[in-house]
Parts: C-alpha cells; structure tokens; sequence
C-alpha cells in the first residue's frame, strides 16, 4: 500500500503544479456547463422532442466530471500537500470532497441512462435533464463548501431541483402530493437550519468552518446556550437531507410518489451529499466543542439519532407491502448506519478517521446498489406490472438478468458476506467497536440480522414464487434501464474486491480532517 | 436592562390594539345588519367559493422571472457603485468578468424560458369566444 502512496505523491506534485488552482473545481464546472449546455441546446430547437440528445449531453457531462475526479484522486489533487482551498476559503477541495463528487457523479450518470427509457415520449426532457445535471452540482458544491454560508446556498441548490423532480409526472397526483410534502418539510428544516447557523455565527463571529472552529477553541464562556441550540439546529438541518429521524418522514413519501429513477437519485446520491456536508461541518468546525464545551455532545445526540434511525427504518421496512416503500424505509435505516461516521466520534480520538472513513465507504458502496435496486423498481414500472411482492412474483421467467443484478443489490444492502455491502458494514461496525462504541455496532449488527428478513422477500418473490398472469404485459426490452441495472450490479460484486482502496482512499481523506 | 425596555415594548404593542378594541366595543352602539357581516363590506358581492377560483398560471410564471432579475438588481447595484474603483484596483478583466459570467448565465435561463413560451401571454379560448360573438351581433 505504501507503494501505491508514494507512487501518488510522485504523480500530485507535479499536477498541482501544472495546472492553476482553479481547476481543483473542475467537475464542478463541468456540471455546470452541462446544465447550461442542455438549456441552450432546447432554447435553440424548443419543442423538439430530444430526449436522446439530452440523455446523451447529460450522460457525458457526469461521466467528464466522473472521469477528472477520479483523476484527482488519483493524483492526490488537494491531498498531497493539504487542501486547495478557493475563494477566500468559501471552497475546499480535498480527498472527502472528490470522494463524495465520485459518488454524485457515478449516480447521476446512472440515472440519466436509465432516465432514457422512462421518460421516452414524454414532454420537456430537456427541463428533466437540466434539473437533473443542476441538483448534481448543488451536491458537488455541497461537497467542497467550507463556509456556513456556501453550505446552505449549495443545500439549497441541490434541494430545489430535486422537488421540481418529484413532482416531475405533473399529471400524476401521487407524484406532485409528494412534490409538495417533500417542499414543506424541506422549507421548514431549511428554516431551522439557517436559523442555526445564525446562532453560531452569533456565538463565533465567523462563517468559515475553520474560523468557526478556532472560535469554539476558545471555549463558548456563558454562550454554551446559544452554541448548543445552534449546533443542534444544524444538525437537525443534516437530518433532513440524509433522511435521519427526526426529518426522516418525507422519505417514503417523496421516494414512492417520483419517477423511479429520481428516488434512485435523492435516496443515494442526494443522501451521501448531506453526510459530506455534515462530515465537514462536524469534524471540522464543531469538534473543538467536544473537547472543550462537554456540554455540548453532539456525539451523543447523534449517537442517539443513529440508534433510533436504524431501528425505525429497518423495522418499518420489514412492515412493508410496496417494494417502493420498502426500499424508502431501508434506505432511512442506512442512513442510521452512515450516522455511525458522526455518532462515534470522540475528541483526540485515534480511530475518528476510521469510523468517518467506514461511513464513507459504505455511503460508496451504498451508492451503487441502492441505485441499482430503485432502477430496478423503475424497470417494473415502465413494464406497469404493479408495486406490491405479489406483482413482483415470477418476474426472474421474463427477466433473469435483471432479477439476478437484483438479488445482488438485496443481498449486498443486507450486508450478506458475498458482495461489497457485507465489508463496508463490517469495516463500519468494527471501527465504531474499536472507538469503544461497541453498542452501536451491537445495534447495527441486530438491526442488519432483521433487514435480511425483508429484503430476501424481494428475492424469493422473484425467483421462488410462481408468476400470478400479470407479467404478459412485458413486451419490451429498455435498454438504457436494463445497462444501468447491470453496471450498478457489475460496480457492487467490483467493489468486493475493489473495497480495500475504497476504505484506503474513504480513511485517508477522513483521516486529513482530523489532522 | 434592555430586555425589560423590549418586554415593555412588547406589552405596549399588544396592549394599544386590545385597548382600542375594548373601548370601542364599549362606547359603540350595537346594530346588527346583514350586510355588515359580508366578506367585503361596500363592495363586491363574493359568489362561488374560494376554491373554484383559479389564477392563471402565467402570473406565477411572470412573477418567477421577475423574481430573477430582482435578484439580479440587487447583486448589480452595489457591483456597479464600486465598478470604477475595482477596475483601478484589480483591472478592467476580474472587475468586469464575473459580472458578465453572471449575467450571461441569467440570460441563458431567460433565453430558455423565452423559447419555451414562459412570456407569451395564452389567450383564453372562452374570452375568444365571447368576443366574436359580440362582433358578430
């Protein structure tokens, strides 16, 4: 391993040196122009049906800003040598921010392939895709903020496309009722967390996480009040974006309300974007307050999110008749596992980048399979064959390769130890044993025996059940859902194998936050 | 100190409106009236229910626009009040760019929203009607 370190430090140095700072932010650029480039494209041919043309800009636009991150991080842009900050230090970019930008843009190019099929025949594609491409760059940014104020504008950015896109099927009133639901509650958590970040910057006189933290460094003397409702507020503004109790209740409703290859999107890419976020703002703004306002334990309140999280998701899910619905309440309950990263963390503690590393890893892995597992949904209901177990009996006779990639996805999101799912659980769960958290871990571990209940009903309802004749309305083959189904399932039995570097470059950028 | 001064604002503020109220309930004679308890006194009658009505959804669409470049306006003015001391500090390039960056990216969205019909105002196809009707007669 420290072959492949120092064959990084060989390569960074001279990267950094070639190209100006400024391209740090590439991929975010990149998104950018491919969203501005998609309204150009309409604005200048408007009413044309071009669904392929835009799913082809859109696809190669992610897979650009993919393939530059990528290449960062290989090349150890802003982790050799520290972090490149932009702007005043409103920017950051360092392994964490390309780890997370990795993941957005792997999901968004996977949606946008499958988005192909769905939305075929349907009107402004164009506004599905530039949404689509916007809200991936409000989450690029959400991953190199390093201010309070780009964290919440960037929140924001990748919050309002996303409710435009639930509520995308206009004519479907589940779709725009959870459109709406999905508004609320998001405007009202946006509320308390703007409110809370006044109350830090009240208590520090700073917006820039690093000036934030040395504030904290200084003890909080007689504000302990206003901090602590402060922090609380923010972290409550986190739980909505992740999905966390106690913002955890338009999940359901938002996922099964939108097009499918939507819910694959906000429950993956948009939830790793608010664990960056709070990664970020945790770790490196409000960690001297563990250590020195014991007051204020953050680590405990989320120590307690993470518990309840994982219990209510899985034990909801498993109450389940739609798979849909399913899917949205287990998604919840990874959310509790990723919160682990936060809730065991301790101050001067030797395994922090450890556990935050784990959470990141497994947010990768997560990112692929529970993808995978909504395009599959999404798959079903272009066949229109219907939403419950019973409808999904049999499916594997029409569809055997999609069934298979399918199994792998339940079985992987289980922590079964044959696919990647099982190593980021476990690599999670021992670091937060080895911060001395041994009842999260204790937690996880039950709540994960009980997921496999509800998960390997999708399985046996489609391998071992007997079709019930409502699946002769499968008369077509999409081939963009069924190439992203595959790829997803390909990168989760990959990363098996592959997880090792994940879990190396995840410690490493974790590890750089708390040096 | 400054919280009792707030606290008596605060009861004052409340306190002046129900005054006003209580006294005037006291000293006025009571007649009750039908058209006194209508929705808009000495003005239009209301008929059907608050539901049925609908505005026109190009309103809100107008209203979005506006609400860009008023957003706009506000970023513009204090850039343009420091324009000629920018240039002289940091060149005529990095003082005028970003602006025209941020611009031009406004427009490309207006541009869109243009082509896309958002500013043609959709004739009503009933007001149509009713028209050539009167014509007609």
């Amino acid at each position: 391993m420290s072959a492949v370190s120092i064959v990084n430090a060989a390569a960074a140095a001279p990267l950094q040196v070639v190209l100006p700072e400024w391209t740090a932010i590439a991929p975010v650029l990149i998104l950018a122009l491919t969203g501005l480039l998609l309204l150009t494209i309409d604005a200048i041919w408007p009413g044309r049906n071009g669904n392929t043309t835009f799913a082809f800009v859109s696809a190669l636009g992610s897979l650009a800003a993919l393939t530059v991150t990528v290449w960062y991080l290989v090349a150890g842009t802003g982790q050799v040598g520290g972090s490149i900050t932009l702007f005043s230090e409103a920017i950051v970019v360092d392994g964490m921010a390309l780890f997370f930008t990795a993941i957005f843009t792997s999901v968004a190019a996977l949606v946008v392939v499958a988005s192909h099929d769905y939305l075929a025949g349907h009107e402004n594609a164009a506004s599905y895709y530039s949404l689509l491409m916007f809200a991936t760059l409000g989450m690029a940014l959400m991953a190199v903020s390093n201010s309070l104020a780009t964290v919440f504008v960037s929140l924001e950015m990748a919050s309002l496309p996303s409710y435009a896109l639930v509520g995308f099927l206009k004519k479907n009133r589940g779709s725009v009722e959870s459109s709406l639901k999905y508004f609320l509650i998001g405007a009202l958590s946006s509320a308390v967390f703007a409110f809370g970040i006044s109350l830090v910057y009240a208590v520090t006189g700073s917006l820039l996480l690093s000036e934030v933290a040395a504030g904290f460094d200084d003890g909080v003397a007689g504000f302990a009040g206003v901090a602590g409702i402060g922090v609380l507020m923010i972290a409550g503004g986190f739980a909505y974006k992740t999905a966390s109790v106690p913002f955890h209740f338009w999940a359901p409703e938002a996922y099964e309300g939108a097009p499918a290859p939507i819910s694959a999107f906000l429950s993956s890419a948009s939830k790793a974007a608010g664990f960056v976020v709070a990664f970020r703002v945790f770790s490196t703004s409000f960690m001297p307050l563990l250590d020195a306002t014991p007051a204020i334990d953050w680590a405990l309140a989320f120590a307690v999110l993470a518990v309840v999280t994982m219990v209510l998701g899985n034990f909801a899910a498993a109450t389940q008749e739609n798979v849909k619905r399913m899917l949205a309440y287990s998604s919840i309950g990874h959310a509790g596992y990723a919160l682990i990263g936060l809730a065991a963390l301790t101050a001067g503690g030797p395994h922090n980048g450890d556990v935050m590393g784990a959470a990141m890893a497994h947010l990768l892995i997560y990112g692929f399979m529970n993808t995978g597992a909504f395009l599959f949904i999404a798959m079903v209901e272009y066949w229109g064959v219907g939403r419950t177990f019973e409808d999904y009996a049999g499916l594997s006779t029409k569809a055997p390769f999609a069934s298979l990639a399918m199994a792998v996805f339940m079985f992987s999101l289980a922590g079964l130890p044959v696919f990647g799912g099982f190593f980021s659980k476990y690599a999670l769960f021992a670091s937060a044993v080895s911060a001395g958290f041994w009842w999260l871990a204790a937690v996880g571990a039950i709540t994960s025996a009980l997921s496999l209940y509800y998960y390997s009903r999708v399985v046996k309802a489609l391998w071992i059940e007997q079709p019930n004749g409502n699946l002769d309305a499968i008369d077509s083959k999409p081939t963009g859902l069924y190439a992203a189904v595959i790829f997803a399932a390909v990168a989760t039995v990959l990363l098996l194998p592959g997880f090792p570097i994940a879990l190396e470059t995840a410690e490493a950028a974790a590890s750089a936050l708390f040096a | 100190m400054s919280w009792i001064a707030i606290g008596a604002l605060a009861l004052i503020g409340v306190g002046i409106p129900i005054a006003m109220m209580v006294v005037s309930a006291l000293l006025r004679p009571s007649v009750p009236e039908q058209g006194k308890s209508a929705t808009y006194e000495s003005g239009e009658i209301p008929t059907g229910t608050a539901r049925s009505f609908k505005f026109n959804i190009q309103y809100y669409m107008v209203a979005l626009l506006f609400v860009v470049f008023d957003i706009e306006t506000v970023l513009v003015f204090p850039w343009a009040v420091i324009y000629n001391d920018a240039v002289s500090t940091v060149g005529l390039t990095r003082a005028l760019g970003p602006m025209l960056l941020f611009i031009g990216i406004l427009v490309i969205g207006l541009v869109w929203a243009w082509r896309n019909g958002a500013v043609e105002w959709i004739k009503s196809p009933r007001a149509t009607r009713r028209k050539t009707q009167k014509q007609d007669a």
